[in-house]
């Protein structure tokens, strides 16, 4: 049986049979940059962020605020100039720009990571920013009343909580660069939007490539989505709101007893 | 007994308002002073201007005669042995109890961690949170939160501890739990200064109290001086509006 003889299942079990493997190998692809730049890019947004948010001490002189403000401003323009264009123009420019300007030959890999992540770090820094601007100012005044220094104040108790904050966006910026990996086959990153452009064009099957190669997207970014809300809720321990109490006189009121083992409820 | 805070002429401006007006006092090794006064009189504001939290226009803070505000001694130095206590508690929502009250020790002061955790449990003890120590903070009640507050002020051993509005935010039933906690507080010894609108702790804890009335001290005297023979017609107003409020 020829393939133009088939019906539309037996033509997607037919490009499975044949190219299952590659298949296989572009998700992989996908997955590796999607999972590496995600992490790359929320260390630079967190990085960003941070100095974003930093406000010049009352004592400091005017060549640390120059500084600062010097720096801001370059931060500033990296977001908006990558959050300003499209990552494939990006991809394209950076990775020909490399080659004929200053003569480097950036790999496949470098290049992809390099792109991805520097995109990613331009929406993180914006979201980390939010993040930080979301937890309580109370918070802040507590560890300072303490005598924590500004770095002490934002790495152990206001960045803790903005990453919890923004946990779901994190995850839909994974998921987001999983589908976006696809733009890096302009630069000819063997993905798995590489790999269905492959195939149907030697087949001539483009319904169902696209078919396969969409269920398989799918199935990548809805693991990745029910994993990301797995992990948010073991960081938001006992979901249990009640208020803990060893006094059993307080019992009857709505308090609930507090089991000092688990450190939750029950 | 010696002096451990002087403030000297202290005045504080949002703007063109002015909070604090020349605001003079010092607080000795011991004392335990109540700061009385109506909401926006900048009993608030003195406190956390005394922590550093706000900056003050003009004046001076001495700490063991070191002037704080022209950086005689470091900031975080200083607050670490200048304790303060919330309206709003400001415990970490994202450590527990215990680690709330160990992290300032290790990070800032440099403790070894089971120092610091012999530390710590000996204050939550004294709190009566001993039992709580793996719970968060959103686990409590305020009243549980505002001790666990105050131990984590303490496992820092601090010379002085401020205390704005402790128990202002708390329901009627859990202001007792409080009161108790500081009124133990108070007896140990502790260097305090409490900003509050409790009378009955201000007159039965307190060796000094503080009238402040439109950002200056109008009153200062004994609890006996202020409650029972005040002489600022501005005191009398005050306590006899709350009497009223009381009966």
């Amino acid at each position: 049986m020829t393939i133009s003889e088939m019906n539309f299942f037996q033509r997607m079990l037919y490009i499975l049979q044949d190219y299952g493997g590659s298949l296989l190998a572009g998700a992989a692809t996908t997955m590796a940059i999607a999972l590496i730049c995600t992490f790359l890019g929320c260390v630079i947004g967190f990085a960003v962020g941070l100095i974003q948010t930093t406000e010049p001490h009352k004592k400091d002189g005017a060549v640390k605020r120059g500084v600062l403000r010097v720096v801001k401003l370059i931060l500033t323009a990296y977001v908006e100039v990558f959050r300003g264009t499209p990552m494939m123009l990006q991809a394209a420019f950076i990775y020909y720009g490399m080659s004929s300007v200053f003569g480097i030959n950036l790999g496949m890999w470098s290049a992809a990571i390099i792109i991805v992540s520097v995109n990613t770090g331009a929406y993180m820094a914006e979201t980390v920013r939010g993040g930080i601007l979301s937890v309580d100012p109370g918070q802040r005044e507590g560890a300072r009343a303490i005598g924590m220094s500004h770095m002490q104040t934002m790495v152990y108790i206001v960045l803790p909580q903005a990453l919890r904050n923004i946990m779901p966006q994190i995850g839909n910026n994974l998921i987001i660069n999983i589908k976006d990996t696809c733009v890096l086959s302009i630069i000819g990153t063997v993905e798995l939007f590489f790999t269905f452009r492959s195939i149907s064009g030697a087949l001539y099957t483009y319904f169902e490539a696209a078919s396969v190669t969409m269920i398989i997207y799918f199935i990548l970014t809805f693991t990745c989505s029910r994993i990301l809300r797995a992990i948010e809720s073991r960081m938001d321990g006992p979901a249990n709101f009640d208020l803990a109490t060893n006094d059993t006189l307080a019992f009857t009121s709505g308090l609930t007893k507090y089991n000092d083992k688990t450190g939750g409820m029950h | 007994m010696a002096g451990i805070i002087k403030v000297e002429h202290l005045a504080k401006t949002f703007g063109t308002n002015e909070v604090l007006k020349d605001i003079d006092f010092s607080v000795s090794s011991g004392d335990v002073i109540s700061i009385i006064g109506s909401s926006g009189s900048g009993k608030s504001t003195l406190l956390r201007c005394i922590n550093l939290l706000e900056e003050a226009t003009s004046g001076k803070i001495l700490f063991h005669d070191k002037d704080v505000l022209a950086g005689a001694i470091n900031e975080d130095e200083y607050r670490t042995k200048v304790g303060m206590v919330f309206q709003s508690f400001n415990l970490f929502n994202n450590l527990s109890v215990l680690d709330n009250c160990m992290i300032g020790q290790v990070k800032v002061l440099k403790r070894g961690k089971e120092e610091a955790e012999k530390n710590a449990m000996e204050y939550l003890a004294k709190v009566g949170m001993a039992q709580y120590i793996k719970a968060k903070p959103r686990q409590l009640s305020g009243g549980q939160k505002q001790r666990v507050a105050i131990a984590r002020a303490l496992a820092m051993n601090p010379e002085v501890l401020l205390f704005d509005e402790p128990t202002s935010a708390l329901d009627p039933e859990m202001v007792g739990e409080v009161l108790d906690v500081m009124k133990i507080l108070a007896e140990s010894g502790m260097t305090m200064l409490v900003v509050t609108h409790e009378m009955a702790f201000a007159r039965d804890v307190s060796n000094r109290v503080i009238y402040m009335a439109d950002g200056r001290i109008e009153e200062e005297g004994s609890p006996e001086d202020i409650f029972s023979n005040p002489r600022s017609p501005k005191t009398k107003e005050f306590l006899s509006r709350f009497r009223g409020e009381k009966e």
